[in-house]
């Protein structure tokens, strides 16, 4: 089961929001709508000048500065948008022990080389936040950005404005000033500047109020004075520069010709094609610029996105072609929806959410106060013929809300014609083919990531119009990759009953090593089945011979298993089942003749609901190859092992009464858009006994009010084994997505926190909750040999790329043959253990030591990586929550 | 000023420009005043076989700003147009020589002589007319004899215009032009009054100038500004272009003799199963390589590979589009190092066999090798609770 095994449960499209789509095609409305000018509190917010401090900020300044960002934000265009980078969540203060320091000592450094660039600017850089009055009022925010910049002499090349908040590099000179002459009018001046909110300054008996007054007129003679009030002075690392630099440097990808879609930008000039499928894959960017540890800095790395020279039309005209008229509608909708599509007259992308079977272009919408006809829209519009006038229409539902916070604006209708695919299907994601001719492109040895940094690195130098337009603000980026310190952790001491053993520190593999050795604990076989179809009766004989001969070295007593022929169909194959497993049933070993999901589905969902039984499926195909076939029994043997509640290896735990908790989710995008959550927690001070559960979350609800009843099940489960409840709890919390940072603290953390507390009144354990991160753009490069390659295994990153405002670090803890290896990011959010970094860092280390399905070093925390094959496996194949007989085993392994 | 019009009257300018287009097909086609680039864009999607377009405007911050709406779509890209498309905006002012602006077939100025003083037009005239001497020049310009049927209207429609003329006026400087310059033209307009007032003419008027002699200018080299200033320049993905066409081909060719193989592939195992394997090589012998009727060939199997006729290929629509004759289709693809082809470039050779799943590759076992394996003995061991002081508290 290799292959659905190794599938990754990624959502579809996820991260890839549909781009600002109108309810209707019509750009120009969207256009024309005014925008609401910012209310006017928010010059007053922030107020004061916030001294450039280098290093720490205060605290004070550092709420200020929060405060204004959640009102002031730039380049907002009536939308909401996620904060991606999840800005402004400042855990580290409130952890007392790591305040001052948070990082480890163990191990020996390595140097190393960043993805990051240090942006630089010149001493005492600010940006000046200015309000911009209009008197009369102006509506439009086109009107009043065309007003403004009649005076461009005045506020200069460089400059951000988005109707009525204006950035600039500079001061402005020109200030008004009152000669004081009077007391009185000392008085009113001050009334009035501090009213709107000025900065003020007495000297020389001269007032200076730091505004100037500017008088265009509109294009109908109308004279509009135009009052421009300096109201922030923005240090470097204030949060509305760091998104500065982000609109900035994404100005600056364009000039480069790069074309955005979705977050990201990518280069259309150099593109590679798998024509078999029509795929076209531009490379590109994923870039951000943040407030690092020490500096601000960019972060880049490298990205593909796959496109498709194939329009929704066509992708339809050959579905129907295969699957014939009967059943098109159905196959359609299940292989388009929930697709993203881009749409070929503008750069947006959309997702499918449905197909309007009783739409064709010649049905009309309202645009403006006509109807119109999609037809004769694309026609004079953008010129485009529609050549089959009875293709359906595609719907979306956007989402985002209109211009000025106004609801949405209603499902938009799409052209298939019109819309070209993205992405890869599911079906193409098993192919093993493409991925092979995709990963041949996209898998970049860490040589080939660099040298591609590098180049745009060098790009962004070189380019005479970049260069300008970072002059013009005063900033540039240093010339070259970060270099820094990280730490490779000393491996792992493997325990295996009373031997211990070490492996390979560059393979971190141990499959050599614990050959013939005895496992920890071995469940014997005596009551178990073995499933076979009459073509694979001789691969089950010599796996069931192969398997008695691997399983004696472990320690494991099998008998010979009841051996049960089933006819090629699934419903044979579940009455098969049904007729045979029995309540002293051990384990059930069923072999399929192909990988189709459908019979893996249905063993899985009748063994693991209706007739809790741990089950075992393989693949005919891969245990065909006799030369291959002790290596896959011995995995089989394992796993097996494991399913029944047997234990592997272990590595040492140097703390007591410790329970670990893994939570991970999965997305079910195709049916139904439910999420299932699965948490796994320790029950031993080995490591090596789990206990499991998966819930299915109902809508509205948050996941982890899901979770709370498990995280008690699960505590009341250790109490059993232990007779004692824990003392520390440590939750690895994965699945966390970009932008959801501030929800996981702000609300699952007390909602732990209380379902602990109902294991009784005096029952405070020490907590830590760690947020998981696979998917992060930060890589590192190690110098091996003269050589760049990956870090090894056990390499720790706690300085100059983490936050800041975080008390987080990154491990590389798997190893990679191909490719570059992808550190992972921990998070401790909330920490009441006292343990001290060093520790935090080697437990999540030791951790990712024990998923028994690999024996290896795997990327996150074991319970991690089970919870998430347990989420997989429930939202792929079964649907509902397992039989609550079998939490006490690693059943979905 | 709300106008009456519907759709609004801008857009039946451009409209008027685009519906000339489609008639009249110019290739270069420049507009002065393109401010916004709102008509630029427009015609980049109603392109009518548009080659060159150049937008001029005296203010660059307005280019600045707008010119990246003009850059080619990701479907430009992902489908190149069989033409060329080069996008050029230049700062400039309509009153001066700029030799690359000459040899154009279309000059738009829509809405523009009204902002120029009175005395610049004379020059106006001369460059547009004299020395850039297009193909065809359209001009719109208010008709002063509408406006007092705007509601609210005092003065001019904007504050910036310095004349605003009526028919009478604009024809006579019209007509001038036309024997100054050897042009001839008509007149027309956008947006009608109702009823009886439909005499005063139309809103906007517009002249559509057409030259009286042939140009030498045409087909003469590009040449580098001089006096404007280039601003902003765009050359869109076409089929025009060797390698995205190479591309392009090969993409298509390869995605069809892949469906072609996989289709084979796909008969020949449900033959198989039904225990029936024809020898290849009698396929070969039955349609003989050497031709007859080119579009019956069929895909046969030769050792490990497998063999796609180019006649197969050729007869695919999208395959034919791109390229004239099968000669053209077999000279293209021996070039290209993506495609391998029998010597003498009428067979597509394809792998048989997909390449199998690596991860079975799993190294051979070796002899029980038994480890040295230490025994947990003199290895430090740890306890980070005592480490943190509250092991006793527990």
């Amino acid at each position: 089961m290799t292959g659905r095994a190794r599938a990754r449960s990624r959502g579809r499209g996820r991260g890839q929001e549909p781009a600002a789509p109108g309810a209707q095609p019509s750009v120009q409305q969207e256009a024309a709508k005014p925008v609401m000018p910012t209310p006017p509190e928010v010059q007053l917010v922030g107020r004061g000048r916030q001294k450039p401090a280098p290093g720490a900020m205060s605290e004070e300044a550092m709420l200020q500065i929060s405060a204004g960002f959640q009102q002031v934000k730039i380049g907002e265009r009536g939308g909401r948008r996620r904060d991606f980078h999840d800005s402004g969540v400042h855990t580290r203060q409130l952890m007392e022990h790591v305040k001052e320091s948070k990082t480890g000592v163990s191990g020996t450094a390595i140097e190393l080389r960043a993805n990051f660039m240090r942006l630089l600017s010149r001493p005492l850089w600010a940006l000046y936040q200015y309000h911009v009055d209009y008197k009369p009022p102006m509506e439009s925010r086109r009107l009043r950005s065309a007003l403004l910049f009649q005076h461009e002499e005045t506020l200069g090349k460089a400059h951000t404005f988005d109707g009525a908040i204006l950035f600039l590099p500079n001061k402005l000179h020109n200030t008004v000033c009152f000669q004081i002459l009077k007391v009185l009018i000392i008085s009113v001046a001050l009334s009035e500047a501090l009213e709107r909110g000025l900065d003020l300054v007495v000297s020389d008996n001269l007032l200076y109020l730091q505004e100037t007054v500017l008088c265009s007129e509109t294009r109908n003679g109308e004279k509009v004075e135009i009052t421009v009030t300096l109201t922030n002075e923005l240090p470097p690392s204030s949060p509305v520069c760091l998104q500065f630099y982000n609109i900035l440097f994404r100005r600056i990808l364009r000039i480069l010709n790069m074309q955005q879609i979705g977050r990201h930008y990518y280069n259309p000039d150099d593109p590679f094609n798998i024509p078999q499928h029509r795929l076209t894959i531009w490379p590109g960017f994923v870039t951000t610029i943040l407030q690092y540890e020490s500096s601000i800095m960019l972060c880049t790395d490298v990205s593909h996105k796959v496109l498709r020279s194939e329009t929704v039309l066509d992708f339809m005209y050959s579905l129907r072609q295969q699957c014939g008229d009967q059943r098109f509608p159905e196959a359609c909708t299940k292989e388009l929806v929930g697709l993203i599509i881009l749409t070929k007259y503008n750069n947006k992308t959309y997702r499918i959410d449905d197909i309007a079977w009783d739409h064709t272009p010649n049905n009309t919408f309202k645009k403006g106060d006509t109807e119109i006809s999609f037809k004769n829209y694309f026609k004079t519009q953008y010129g485009l013929d529609i050549t089959d006038g009875n293709q359906v229409l595609l719907v979306s539902h956007v989402k985002r809300l209109g211009p000025s916070g106004r609801p949405p604006p209603g499902p938009a209708m799409l052209v298939p014609e019109f819309c070209y695919l993205t992405g890869l299907t599911d079906k193409m994601r098993a192919d093993f083919n493409i991925m092979k001719d995709l990963a041949s492109h996209t898998r970049l040895s860490p040589e080939q990531r660099e040298s591609r940094i590098n180049r745009l690195i060098s790009n962004i130098n070189r380019n005479a119009d970049v260069q300008n337009e970072l002059t013009t603000w005063g900033l540039s980026f240093e010339n070259r990759l970060l270099s820094m310190n990280g730490r490779v952790l000393p491996s792992e001491r493997i325990i295996q009953g009373g031997r211990a053993y070490e492996y390979s520190p560059w393979t971190a593999d141990w499959t050599k090593e614990m050959r013939g050795l005895p496992l920890i604990s071995c469940m014997s076989l005596d009551n178990w089945l073995m499933f076979y179809t009459r073509r694979n009766a001789d691969v089950a004989q010599s796996l069931l011979q192969t398997l008695n001969k691997v399983s004696g070295p472990m320690g494991i007593h099998m008998q010979r298993a009841i051996m049960i022929e089933y006819e090629d169909r699934q419903e044979s194959l579940l009455r098969a089942l049904q007729q045979n497993v029995a309540r002293e049933t051990q384990m059930v070993v069923v072999i399929l003749p192909t990988n189709r999901k459908d019979k893996y589905d249905c063993v899985k969902k009748y063994l693991c609901v209706d007739c809790p039984t741990p089950s075992q499926c393989v693949v005919s195909r891969t245990i065909s190859k006799p030369q291959a076939l002790m290596t896959v029994a011995t995995k089989i043997a394992l796993q097996m092992n494991c399913k029944m509640g047997g234990e592997l290896w272990s590595v040492e735990i140097p703390l007591r009464q410790l329970m670990i908790v893994g939570i991970d989710c999965y997305h079910d995008t195709a049916t139904g858009k439910r999420s299932i959550g699965a948490l796994v927690a320790s029950l031993n001070q080995g490591m090596s006994r789990w206990f499991s559960k998966c819930v299915l979350q109902n809508r509205g609800q948050e996941i982890i009010d899901a979770l709370k009843g498990s995280l008690q099940a699960a505590l009341k489960a250790y109490l059993k084994y232990n007779n004692s409840l824990p003392s520390r709890i440590i939750v690895y919390r994965d699945g966390v997505g970009d932008g959801m940072l501030r929800s996981v603290v702000d609300y699952e953390v007390p909602q732990i926190m209380q379902s602990i507390k109902t294991m009784g009144q005096d029952y405070e354990p020490k907590l830590s909750v760690v947020v998981v991160k696979k998917r992060i753009s930060s890589r590192f490069f190690a110098r091996i040999d003269g050589k760049i390659a990956n870090p090894p295994p056990g390499t720790v990153i706690d300085t100059e790329v983490t936050r800041p405002e975080w008390y987080d670090f990154f491990i590389v803890s798997q190893a990679v043959r191909f490719g570059c290896v992808a550190p992972t990011h921990y998070n401790v959010v909330f920490d009441s253990s006292g343990l001290k970094p060093d520790h935090m860092q080697r437990l999540t280390y030791k951790l990712c030591h024990m998923y028994y399905n690999w024996q290896g070093i795997v990327r996150v925390p074991a319970p991690c990586q089970y919870a998430h094959k347990l989420a997989f496996l429930v939202g792929q194949s079964i649907h509902k929550e397992p039989n609550m007989n079998l939490d006490d085993f690693l059943y979905y392994l | 000023m709300t106008t009456p019009f519907s759709p609004p009257l801008y857009m039946q300018r451009y409209q008027f420009v685009i519906d000339y287009v489609k008639t009249y097909r110019p290739k270069k086609v420049i507009d002065f005043g393109c401010a916004e680039c709102c008509l630029l864009k427009k015609l980049k999607f109603h392109r009518n076989g548009i080659q060159l377009l150049v937008g001029v405007d005296i203010n660059s911050v307005v280019l600045l700003k707008r010119m990246h709406t003009l850059a080619p779509l990701i479907s430009d890209y992902l489908q190149p147009s069989d033409g060329p498309l080069t996008i050029e905006l230049y700062q400039g002012s309509v009153t001066e020589r700029e030799p690359c602006t000459r040899g154009f077939d279309l000059v738009t100025c829509v809405e523009l002589i009204e902002h120029l003083e009175l005395v610049e037009v004379a020059s106006f005239s001369e460059v547009v007319f004299g020395y850039m001497s297009p193909g065809a020049v359209i001009v719109s310009t208010p008709n002063a004899e509408f406006n007092p049927l705007l509601p609210g209207l005092r003065g001019f429609r904007n504050y910036d215009h310095k004349f605003e003329w009526t028919r009478a006026e604009f024809e006579s400087w019209a007509h001038k032009v036309c024997r100054d310059y050897g042009y001839s033209v008509h007149f027309t307009g956008v947006g009608e009054a109702v009823g009886h007032w439909r005499e005063v003419g139309f809103c906007t008027q517009i002249a559509v100038f057409q030259r009286n002699f042939h140009d030498s200018m045409s087909n003469a080299e590009r040449l580098e500004p001089s006096v404007y200033r280039l601003m902003y320049k765009v050359v869109y993905p076409s089929l025009s272009d060797n390698n995205i066409y190479q591309r392009t081909l090969v993409n298509e060719v390869l995605y069809e003799a892949q469906h072609l193989r996989q289709e084979w592939l796909s008969r020949m195992d449900s033959s198989n199963n039904a225990h029936f394997c024809a020898p290849p090589l009698m396929h070969l012998f039955q349609h003989g390589a050497e031709g007859g009727t080119p579009d019956w060939q069929p895909v046969y199997q030769q050792g490990g590979t497998i063999c796609v006729p180019l006649a197969c290929v050729w007869s695919s629509p999208r395959v034919r589009v791109l390229c004239g004759s099968v000669q053209r289709l077999r000279e293209e693809l021996l070039e290209d190092e993506r495609v391998r082809m029998s010597a003498d470039g009428t067979v597509l050779n394809l792998p048989a066999a997909d390449a199998e799943e690596a991860e079975e590759k799993e190294e051979v076992e070796e002899e029980e090798d038994v480890k040295a394996v230490s025994v947990v003995a003199n290895s430090v061991e740890e306890d980070w609770d005592r480490e943190l002081g509250c092991y006793g508290n527990i």
